[in-house]
């Protein structure tokens, strides 16, 4: 009985020890594996426009493409640029035009949320110039003329063409990425621009800039959207 | 939530983005006519207006082809629509020129006008008008000529339908 209790206490005292031990050792292993301290992955993420991919296959007036990249600057804090080529006819009524060009567009975006452990996706706003270089071409025209009922309209196939135009804007982003896959992004964004300086064509108008998208008869702003994969290239990884 | 405040701006901004401004409105100043006003040849600064005044335009095989929205009737002025493709329009003016005799009883002359045109870009949605400079505006004489003489009063650029651009005497 008294051997029993005895070794009864041996036994939880073994057991408290054992377990302080366990505790103490689970605290060093912490130290040393890092299984509480989140790291998060840095590098460089390169992708292209969907969107424009997808456009150029179903409409026969446009084809475009573009590669965007970003790289993590900071926690939040993302360099970013987008490289692309548009072709673009616009045709109304009373004239048809084709711009073609390419553009670059160079900015920061700033992600502003808040992720769970192990996740790294983006919800951002971004801030971005633009610039193009690109040319026009007046394909043809009809005369605006209310009375031309007497005489008959005619159509003006003249290719007038204005090269070497170029044109600059400053654009704001809202978008979001999401880790689909392991470095595997989908994304998705639209962009409000304001131009800057455009050079414009004698006797007609930038109808449509690459990267830039449509003008508009009322100002200088307008409008983008995106649809991007992308895949990120860690680089190295740091604490969050 | 703030997924959905970001689907509710792209919806927005789809809006946005539907702006038509690709039809051409109808208050745009067209390509103008040629407004011709009609003066008296024994007081040349008084306007006189031609009894039953009638336009028709000759194309260049001097075929003749019938003035959209062109009615006989009494007035001091015209407006003329010229050729946006040639340089030179002609028009045959009747004076009391009555289509329910057999045959059309009036007095027709010819006139020529010669322009130089400028294509003018207005808008995406309008595209171009064209705007003319009236070189010389002739009278073709006959036996039976109603009007006399002429003048151009606009001889910077035809813009708009507002002003007189020809004076003639008769």
């Amino acid at each position: 009985m008294k051997m029993k209790s005895m070794s009864k206490y041996f036994i939880s005292a073994l057991g408290c020890l054992s377990l302080l031990m366990s505790l103490n050792a689970q605290e060093v292993e912490t130290e040393a594996s890092d299984s509480i301290v989140v790291k998060e992955k840095y590098g460089l993420r390169l992708g292209a426009d969907l969107s424009k991919i997808t456009r150029s296959f179903l409409e026969t007036d446009y084809m475009g493409f573009e590669i965007n990249g970003d790289y993590r600057l900071l926690k939040r804090l993302y360099i970013a640029g987008e490289l692309g080529s548009e072709k673009k006819t616009t045709t109304t009524n009373y004239l048809s035009s084709t711009a073609k060009g390419t553009y670059l567009k160079a900015g920061v975006d700033y992600n502003m949320y808040e992720n769970w452990a192990g996740m790294e996706n983006l919800i951002y706003s971004g801030l971005r110039f633009g610039f193009s270089n690109f040319n026009q071409t007046l394909n043809s025209y009809t005369i605006y003329d209310t009375n031309s009922l007497t005489w008959g309209q005619n159509e003006v196939v003249d290719t007038d063409s204005f090269s070497g135009l170029t044109s600059g804007w400053i654009e704001i982003l809202l978008g979001l990425k999401t880790e689909v896959l392991n470095n595997l992004f989908i994304g998705l964004n639209m962009q409000i621009k304001a131009r800057l300086f455009e050079s414009e064509p004698d006797n007609f108008e930038n109808i449509y800039i690459p990267g830039f998208g449509r003008t508009y008869d009322s100002g200088k702003f307008g409008i983008g959207f995106g649809y991007n994969i992308s895949y990120l290239i860690p680089l190295y990884k740091k604490a969050r | 939530m703030k997924k959905q405040h970001l689907f509710l701006l792209l919806i927005a901004l789809l809006q946005i983005s539907c702006e038509k401004d690709d039809v051409c409105p109808a208050t745009t100043q067209t390509t103008p006519r040629i407004i011709i006003e009609f003066y008296d040849i024994a007081a040349p600064d008084e306007i006189k207006a031609v009894p039953g005044l009638f336009a028709i335009g000759l194309d260049t095989n001097a075929n003749e082809v019938p003035i959209y929205n062109e009615l006989v009737s009494t007035r001091s002025s015209i407006a003329l629509p010229l050729q946006n493709n040639s340089n030179q329009t002609q028009f045959k003016l009747y004076e009391s020129y009555n289509p329910i005799d057999t045959p059309v009883s009036g007095n027709p002359d010819t006139i020529t006008i010669t322009y130089e045109i400028e294509t003018v870009y207005v808008s995406r949605a309008c595209g171009y008008i064209n705007n003319f400079s009236i070189q010389t505006f002739s009278i073709a004489s006959d036996n039976d000529q109603w009007m006399i003489n002429s003048e151009i009063l606009i001889t910077t650029q035809v813009t708009n339908e507002n002003e007189i651009h020809v004076k003639v005497l008769h």
